[in-house]
């Protein structure tokens, strides 16, 4: 579906991504983990033609996009769900919607919000009001049934959970989940909050410094002692990691 | 690493920064023989007036906006201050000391034009008086300037960028106003006779103030190169490319930006002055910001934002370009006048180009500003072979 | 209405619209746009033209003024500006590329003022287009028909920004550009869309104050000053404060210029412009942010208690 080859980008003079090979398989789910700095955000930046690249192949249905406009982007079918700024706080939570599904004609995006409100109904509450007004967890949903109002056929998704109370959290990753399997999007996150995003993972890239780690199954992942605690701070395999979960991982970076 | 590869990019880049000044100053010669041939060497003698001139206001612009990252909009302002000053205030002490009336009356110009002439005799008359009332102009141009630069970059300093570069403008506009309508001080839209300290000269007047501009040009350059290389430039520098690490660091961003903004208005102000002894009159009409905010802007730009060398060879190319319209205008421009248009606003449109290509297709200008390191030289090369004795080391072990 | 007011409500209505389309240009795209001085120039010429060539009213050429704005941030946003922001270039490179592109605007303006007097054997380098008014309710019609058109079409616009997509689309890019883009939304068109609106509100506001002064190929650059007063006693954060900042300048010219040449004497005329700009220098030094920079919701809450300076 997405395969990034020898991917070599930055902003300006700074290069941030070095060599990185990449690939997200069709209808599954790929989680890129790694310390604070490693260049994840950089990575979803470089895919959606914000950030410079350098060199290096980006292919999404096997067409090259590296180079392309972002709306270009959004009109071949890939949907981005920042980190920051994922809403558009002055506007209501209904043209938000509205602005989601730009690309369709006006009914079409209707009845897609409203399937939207079902999917979330949290939202519901919250219709006219301005979306700067909702809490983190809301306005995280918010993003994500703007990611999802697009149709798209690959989502990437950045640092879901952050600034998320663990409930919630743990909420949000389950509807990724639902989003593979039901509608069959395939998904490419990006996540510090690694044990959580693993168990729900196909397959998995652990990245440092701008350079990929490790590749392989994201269970296999969870079970490499080594990596997982020197750049995760988790405990690979135990069950009682639950506990780590909620420490952010930033130590262990350096 | 990063560093290595820096200076030895610096060092190639180098050679071809020096191709480059000889090649536009060889342009700068092809069109000042041209001229030369031409129209004789009273045109040439106009061009490096202008260019001195020109050349110590922009320097002054290039300090604020090149040095300090200040969009100085406002640069009329000082320069009309400078002018006025010069104008207003020597006159007047001369006038006082020979028992002449000095008061309001002085800039009116039913007695104007009987006292100017009474003071230019006593000038003539004495080297000594000449001299010092030179020095008295500019030295009451300079203080009088760096009071406007302080008092116009009160409300402003804090400002950002734009909206830094709009107040200043709105400023220089204010005092421009001032100037042309404050009638007691220089007469306001009626020019004011300036006396003359070049006149002991007699025929060869022209030609010292020549000199004289050159040689002061010459100074503020030196001046301003050696406080580049100070630890005050290095500030500057720093606050431009980063306030807030400069403020972390702690400089005063706020002091230092004002030191600079001062500095340079008391420059520009000492270049109106000298223009104002040179033309011989005051007037204020003819202190626009086109000519004195934006001119030495395309001047900086077209030269190279942050380099002295390149401004003087910006001002320079330009100023020969707009005589050349002046001079050639009915002789190359003839089909705009058949249709009643005067080629004299062909100045505006070469400004404008100007401005624009240099933007769109070399943002850095004729001759960028150089990257120097913070230390200086001996230092760094020192720096650089302890680097790189030591990457020996750690290659051998 | 007294003299004054009429005046000053005409040519405060023109300011208004100038400061209004400085600022939509600088929330969209962060560029200062100093081609507003010799936009305004070339609408009032416009006017002039239709008025001086085809005889009527000046106001029946406002549709004409209009798009020949349009024309001029059309031209200058491909020629220079979207490959600016391509570039990602600072703030003040933009606002130099506008000051080009001002001067060139204004280079034109001279050749063709005299132009016209050369073929049609006019006198455009000093107009008093107000003689070419008529009377209304026993004023000044300029007085009531040109806040009505300003407040008209700013009506249209808020309608516009509020009630269609591609104005809710141009919000949303300027909130968050990348997420408009990541959405599908065209930033090139936005930023498109907001020159061409831009540059009519800046000609139409240039027709509209050469109905209280007397048009000049310069007036523009003589006015540039005080149209970005109003914008930045606007706060430059949204397009109402723009046009309620130029609003109040112009106003506190006239009203300034009246009272105080009634108590100081006739010099206070020459001097009109610097009532303003020591509004917006106060403004500036107490709010550096300018009219939304004032917590006016902070001093509401406190009862009104604590006022800071002005709270208008």
């Amino acid at each position: 579906m997405l395969k990034i080859t020898n991917l070599n980008s930055g902003y300006g003079k700074l290069q941030v991504l070095y060599d990185l090979s990449i690939e997200a398989p069709g209808k599954g789910i790929t989680v890129v983990v790694g310390p604070n700095g490693a260049g994840k955000t950089t990575l979803m930046s470089s895919i959606m033609g914000i950030a410079k690249v350098i060199s290096g192949e980006i292919l999404f249905e096997d067409v090259p996009i590296e180079g392309d406009l972002t709306h270009n982007l959004a009109k071949k079918g890939i949907s981005y769900v920042p980190q920051m700024g994922n809403v558009f706080a002055e506007l209501a939570v209904s043209d938000n919607l509205n602005m989601a599904g730009y690309l369709m004609t006006k009914e079409e995006s209707k009845i897609k919000a409203e399937q939207m409100l079902e999917i979330f109904p949290v939202l519901k509450k919250f219709y006219a009001r301005s979306a700067g007004t909702l809490s983190g967890g809301e306005r995280r949903m918010l993003a994500i049934a703007m990611g999802l109002m697009k149709n798209p056929k690959l989502m990437l998704l950045d640092e879901l959970s952050t600034d998320l109370a663990p409930i919630i959290a743990e909420k949000v990753m389950k509807e990724v989940a639902r989003m593979r399997d039901e509608l069959g999007i395939t998904i490419l996150m990006v996540e510090q909050m690694a044990k959580r995003a693993l168990e729900i993972g196909d397959t998995a890239y652990l990245m440092v410094s701008g350079e990929v780690r490790y590749a392989g199954k994201a269970d296999d992942l969870l079970h490499e002692p080594e990596l997982c605690s020197m750049y995760l701070g988790i405990k690979a395999g135990s069950e009682d990691a639950i506990a780590e979960i909620e420490k952010p991982s930033t130590e262990g970076s350096e | 690493m990063t560093t290595d590869n820096k200076s030895y990019s610096n060092l190639g880049l180098k050679d071809f920064f020096l191709k480059r000044e000889v090649m536009v100053i060889i342009v700068i010669l092809a069109l000042l023989t041209f001229l030369f041939a031409s129209r004789g060497v009273n045109i040439i003698l106009t061009i490096f007036i202008d260019f001195a001139v020109f050349a110590i206001i922009t320097m002054s612009l290039n300090l604020e906006t090149g040095y300090t990252g200040v969009p100085q909009f406002g640069r009329v302002a000082a320069v009309i201050i400078g002018a006025f000053a010069v104008g207003a205030i020597p006159g007047r002490i001369m006038a006082m000391f020979m028992g002449l009336p000095y008061g309001v009356e002085y800039a009116s110009d039913t007695v104007n034009f009987r006292l100017v002439p009474e003071i230019n005799q006593v000038l003539a008359g004495s080297w000594l008086i000449s001299l010092g009332f030179l020095i008295f102009s500019l030295f009451i141009a300079a203080i009088c300037g760096a009071a406007i630069g302080w008092l116009i970059s009160r409300p402003a300093i804090r400002l950002k960028e734009g909206y830094l570069g709009i107040s200043l403008l709105a400023f220089g506009d204010f005092f421009m106003w001032v100037g042309h309508n404050w009638n007691a001080m220089v007469g306001g839209s009626v020019p004011v006779s300036v006396p003359d300290p070049f006149r002991i000269f007699a025929g060869s007047r022209f030609m010292v103030i020549v000199l004289v501009i050159f040689v002061i040009a010459f100074l503020v350059f030196t001046y301003l190169q050696k406080l580049h290389r100070s630890p005050f430039g290095r500030s500057l520098r720093m606050i431009r490319d980063n306030d807030l690490s400069a403020g972390a660091a702690g400089k005063n961003i706020v002091s230092v930006r004002t030191q600079s903004l001062v500095i340079g208005a008391a420059l520009a102000a000492v270049g109106g002055g000298l223009y104002v002894l040179y033309v011989g009159s005051a007037a204020s009409i003819g202190f626009t910001k086109l000519t004195f905010t934006f001119w030495p802007w395309a001047f900086m730009m077209l030269g190279g934002i942050g380099s002295n060398i390149g401004v003087l060879l910006g001002v320079f190319v330009l100023v020969i370009l707009r005589t050349m319209i002046v001079i050639f205008r009915s002789q190359w421009f003839g089909f705009l006048l058949q249709i009643g248009i005067d080629p004299l606003w062909l100045e505006f449109t070469l400004m404008g180009a100007v401005i624009i290509i240099v933007i769109l297709f070399m943002p850095h200008g004729l001759v960028p500003e150089k990257v120097e390191p913070m230390l200086p030289k001996s230092r760094v090369r020192a720096v650089m072979e302890r680097r790189r004795l030591a990457k020996e080391q750690g290659n051998q072990s | 209405m007294t003299p004054w007011m009429a005046s000053g409500l005409v040519y405060a209505s023109g300011l208004a619209l100038t400061a209004g389309s400085i600022t939509l240009l600088f929330i969209v795209t962060r560029t200062f746009n100093f081609a507003v001085a010799s936009m305004a120039t070339f609408g009032f010429y416009v006017a002039y033209t239709g008025v001086a060539l085809y005889g009527g009213l000046p106001y029946q050429y406002y549709p004409l003024v209009f798009l020949f704005g349009s024309f001029l941030g059309i031209v200058c946003y491909f020629g220079l500006n979207r490959h600016l922001l391509r570039r990602q270039a600072a703030e003040i490179t933009l606002m130099m590329s506008t000051l080009g592109y001002d001067l060139l605007l204004l280079s034109f303006i001279q050749m063709y003022a005299d132009y016209l007097t050369h073929s049609y054997g006019l006198f455009p380098r000093r107009v008093t287009l107000n003689t070419h008014d008529f009377e209304l309710f026993g004023e000044r019609a300029a007085a009531i028909i040109l806040p009505v058109i300003a407040i008209g079409l700013l009506t249209l616009l808020h309608q516009f920004m509020t009630k269609t997509r591609f104005g809710v689309a141009m919000r949303a890019t300027i909130e968050n550009p990348v997420l408009a883009g990541a959405s599908g939304i065209n930033s090139d068109r936005v930023y498109m869309v907001s020159w061409i609106i831009a540059g009519g509100m800046a000609t139409l506001g240039g027709a509209f104050m050469a109905m209280a002064m007397t048009g000049t190929p310069t007036m523009g650059m003589f006015t540039i000053p005080l149209m970005f007063a109003g914008a930045i006693l606007g706060g430059l954060t949204s397009l109402y404060g723009g046009i309620l900042g130029g609003f109040m300048i112009g106003m506190t010219e006239y009203a300034g210029v009246f009272y105080l040449s009634q108590q100081l004497g006739p010099w206070v005329l020459g001097y009109r412009m610097a009532i303003p700009l020591i509004l917006m220098a106060a403004t500036l030094l107490l709010f550096p942010r300018g009219l939304a920079g004032i917590p006016l919701g902070k001093i509401i809450e406190k009862r009104f208690g604590r006022k800071r300076g002005e709270s208008a």
